[in-house]
């Protein structure tokens, strides 16, 4: 309401995960790879291996070449995407954190200047110096997780901030150990991962003593995600739980999405040093593809389980505080925001102008998480009215931030999006189409989700029901389509097969 | 009239504001410095490998940017992250809306900049003799830099344009916008490059201080003093043009309105002065050493006038809408002060690192002067 609202046609929040996955992939790699770099020199240096070290020396100019360049921008992109994406929730991070932000940024200058030193004095520096250079590189490469952990770990259990508005009590929250050392897991596993990579470009010989080494690497990495995992997801918070017990198929995906890349990791990690002869490019690939898919999977959830909020208790994912709702429920958008054009003249613009402003950031007209899907046959009442509800009917949706006339406009903008009249060729298929519209955003008949199991009920008694929907349950919208769709619905819920 | 300016964040600033300012003036002072001596160091590579095979200079000039550039890369960037975080803090509510209002342009910088960065290091691996490929791409480089500061221009100006904020957002909200109807974008531009050439003449000027070879060492004391002079020169002409696009009110500021800034702008037309002044008197001078020195130095403190001259004139162009005095403070003394002790240790660790590389260096040379 704050700010203008970047409209792209898609959710920001693609982009953000578009650039944040990019970003983590390469950046946890330049934490674990570091350990990888500095061990595997001095275990040249123990076993006297010059083609070893010959090995590290590639590695490290890759290394830099990954982390220093595509590792460290992408990072900057983060910070401008959110910044353009959640503006009020960048600035409060800022705020709160500013301090974090700068202490990372003197571990990031010298973790740069290290892994420059370190990439390109190969032939200036005597070997011990060389390897303090790559000890300052991964100490400093670690404590810059140390602090950004605490920044986005805060972001989904800011547990004692909330009511002390305290730096420490934010920084170090409720998740914030379980997810430190799951992300160091993650940082070994993807040492491993391009220490495969980078031995494929070796002759055969070493090749093998390589993939042996950088194995060990990744099985250490993936077998320790495993109980860390659940000490981080057990303490996440209970109603983000239940999001995880099967209600929401994305996260269920993505769990399963990550649970079997794991897998696949450890198999072929495995695979790696029993069998380091036979492993080859496209294995390799496969890693990397499984590698991004754990980390993809991870982030994903840690973020959706934020939902409905960005700060979890503090902003909502529409960049609205959780304290502004009531004042603009009260005032309305128009006068709230300076970015709306006026509203009585064209409420359909103006509508789209709200979809842009409470919905855009999740969801997209006709792309990804559609709302024409959601909203195909909607009457503008019902549109009004459903907004009300909008924490009741997904638990990850904030609540509107408007007044009457903003849900109605919106109510109708969103109406207009799929419209279409139910019909069919008997009552039952009428009633089918009208419980789709009208109910199956909360309900479903017999499933999982809040069932209405009115199968024998009386059709009369169901249709009657209809008109007091808000005194059964306030939580419930009224019933806005027609006598005859009420009819139909009533037969259908009656004998739904 | 009724600007779309969001509010301030609500919580207070965490920090007081002469230390925020303090570090958002030093941090950006050092940011320039790098990005001027990028922007103008692949543009000199870039003529460097079109002259390389005329002038033999040329080439040992373009091989030693070639080992330079990628870590003078590294360095703009994360020099440029500290300003920008504070930047935030102070005036974020401005930025945040005019990124937003260019938003496509202002994210495709972090594309730019990757690009620019990987060219940077093809040319930086391509070996003593660079091909037509590698100019090309060098070329693609200097094209990228100078368009991400064009961005950069367009967005620092946007932000302390709120009144031409609605039109743009109402125009393209996708954030397809420039801010092209700012008079003063251009030769503030054009002031910003010319001055970035002329700095990285002076990264010529110091680097040919350091080196033993004579000839090399004269040339490239030569043509930094060269480009720098021509380049300030020039700039006295933009920088004019720049002070008549300023509104009235902060023109005037500039001008004798107001002593602190007549006193910058004056420090800043009189400092880059008595740098060509050195420049030139060096060349008559048997031993240039410290008359150089003194040149590069008065250089440098220019853009020190300058990053404090734009500060100001950003607060001038400001003050009708929002005051960062005004911010509540909230210091978070306890982390403020373990950063500034980390901050300490990082800079000793710097030193320890760049100290022992210079001691290993030296002991090369030594060792490869005593081999037969």
């Amino acid at each position: 309401m704050n700010y203008p609202v970047w409209q792209l046609g898609f959710p920001g929040g693609l982009l953000i995960a578009a650039v944040a996955v990019l970003h983590v992939f390469i950046s946890h790699f330049a934490v674990g790879g570091g350990a990888y770099l500095v061990l595997t020199e001095r275990r040249a240096y123990s076993h006297n291996d010059s083609e070893l070290l010959g090995y590290v020396r590639h590695h490290s100019k890759f290394f830099a070449l990954l982390t220093v360049v595509l590792g460290a921008v992408t990072g900057v992109g983060i910070w401008f995407t959110i910044g353009l994406v959640s503006p009020e929730a960048t600035s409060s991070l800022i705020h709160t954190f500013v301090w974090g932000w700068a202490i990372e940024w003197v571990f990031f200058f010298v973790e740069i200047a290290a892994a420059l030193i370190y990439a390109y004095q190969w032939d200036t520096l005597d070997r011990q110096i060389h390897l303090i250079i790559g000890w300052i590189y991964f100490v400093v490469a670690w404590a810059s997780l140390v602090v950004i952990n605490g920044i986005i770990t805060y972001m989904l259990t800011p547990g004692r901030w909330l009511e002390t508005r305290n730096f420490w009590a934010g920084f170090f929250n409720p998740t914030y150990w379980p997810s430190l050392w799951i992300r160091t897991a993650m940082a070994v596993a993807l040492a491993g991962i391009f220490g495969l990579v980078t031995a494929m470009w070796e002759p055969s010989a070493l090749r093998e003593r390589v993939v042996r080494w950088a194995g060990g690497w990744l099985v250490l990495g993936v077998a320790a995600l495993l109980p860390l995992s659940r000490w981080y997801f057990h303490d996440f918070p209970a109603y983000a739980r239940a999001y995880f017990s099967g209600i929401y198929p994305a996260v269920h995906h993505a769990l399963l999405g990550a649970v079997v890349c794991a897998e696949v990791a450890l198999i072929l990690a495995l695979f790696a040093l029993l069998r380091p002869k036979r492993m080859n490019p496209v294995i390799v690939a496969v890693l990397l593809l499984a590698g991004i898919g754990v980390m993809g999977s991870g982030e994903y959830l840690r973020e959706f389980s934020r939902y409905p909020y960005v700060i979890n208790g503090y902003i909502y994912a529409t960049d609205v505080r959780v304290g502004q709702i009531e004042g603009i429920a009260a005032k309305g958008v128009a006068k709230t925001s300076p970015w709306v054009e006026g509203s009585a003249d064209n409420p359909h613009t103006y509508g789209r102008e709200l979809f842009a402003m409470e919905c855009g950031s999740c969801h997209s007209v006709a792309g990804y998480r559609a709302m024409g899907k959601f909203t195909r046959g909607w009457d503008a009442k019902f549109g009004s009215e459903i907004l009300l509800h909008l924490p009741v009917v997904r638990e990850t949706m904030p609540p509107f931030a408007g007044d009457e006339h903003d849900r109605a406009a919106l109510g109708s903008y969103l109406a207009s999006l799929a419209p279409a009249t139910p019909s069919g060729a008997n009552e039952k298929q009428l009633g089918q189409q009208v419980f789709a519209i009208h109910c199956a955003l909360c309900h479903s008949v017999s499933g999982q989700r809040r069932p209405l199991d009115l199968k024998g009920t009386d059709p009369e008694a169901i249709a009657g029901m209809l008109g007091t929907l808000g005194d059964i349950n306030p939580d419930m919208p009224p019933f806005t389509g027609t006598d005859a769709e009420g009819r139909a619905l009533a037969i259908y819920l009656s004998s739904p097969k | 009239m009724n600007l779309p300016i969001p509010h301030p964040d609500p919580m207070p600033l965490p920090g007081p504001l002469w230390l925020l300012r303090t570090l958002l003036l030093l941090t950006f002072f050092l940011h320039v410095l790098f990005m001027n001596c990028l922007l103008g160091g692949t543009a000199i590579a870039l003529v460097c490998t079109v002259r390389r095979k005329s002038s033999a200079f040329s080439a040992r000039l373009a091989d030693d940017l070639g080992r330079l550039l990628p870590s003078v890369f590294a360095f703009t960037i994360t020099l440029g992250v500290a300003p920008l975080l504070f930047l935030q803090v102070m005036y974020g509510q401005l930025l945040y809306s005019s990124s937003i209002l260019i938003g496509v342009p202002w994210l495709a910088i972090i594309g730019m900049v990757v690009l620019a960065y990987y060219g940077v290091y093809f040319f930086s691996m391509k070996g003593p003799e660079p091909n037509g490929k590698a100019r090309a791409v060098l070329a693609l480089v200097v094209l990228l830099l100078a368009t991400v500061a064009f961005v950069y221009s367009n967005n620092f100006t946007l932000m302390l344009a709120p009144e031409r904020w609605l039109d743009l957002y109402h125009r393209h909200a996708s954030g397809w916008n420039m801010n092209w109807s700012e008079p003063s974008l251009l030769p503030r531009y054009l002031h910003f490059v010319l001055g970035a050439l002329a700095v990285s003449g002076l990264g010529l000027v110091a680097m040919g201080l350091r080196q033993q070879e004579g000839g090399y060492r004269q040339w490239l004391v030569e043509q930094g003093s060269l480009l720098f002079t021509g380049m300030t020169l020039l700039n006295f002409g933009v920088g004019f043009w720049f002070l008549v696009k300023l509104s009235g009110p902060v023109r005037l500021a500039f001008v004798g309105g107001n002593g602190f800034a007549t006193a910058l702008l004056g420090i800043g037309l009189l400092l880059p002065l008595a740098a060509v002044a050195h420049l030139i008197m060096a060349k008559a001078n048997k031993s240039p050493k410290r008359q150089l020195a003194i040149g590069v130095s008065c250089g440098t403190l220019t853009v020190a006038a300058m990053v404090l001259m734009r500060d100001f004139l950003r607060n001038l162009v400001l003050a009708p809408y929002f005051n960062p005095n005004q911010l509540q403070v909230a210091p978070q003394w306890s982390i403020i002060s373990l950063f500034l002790l980390l901050f300490v240790a990082g800079l000793a660790t710097l030193y320890y690192m760049l100290r022992k590389v210079a001691i290993a260096t030296k002991m090369q040379a030594a060792n490869a002067q005593k081999l037969p």
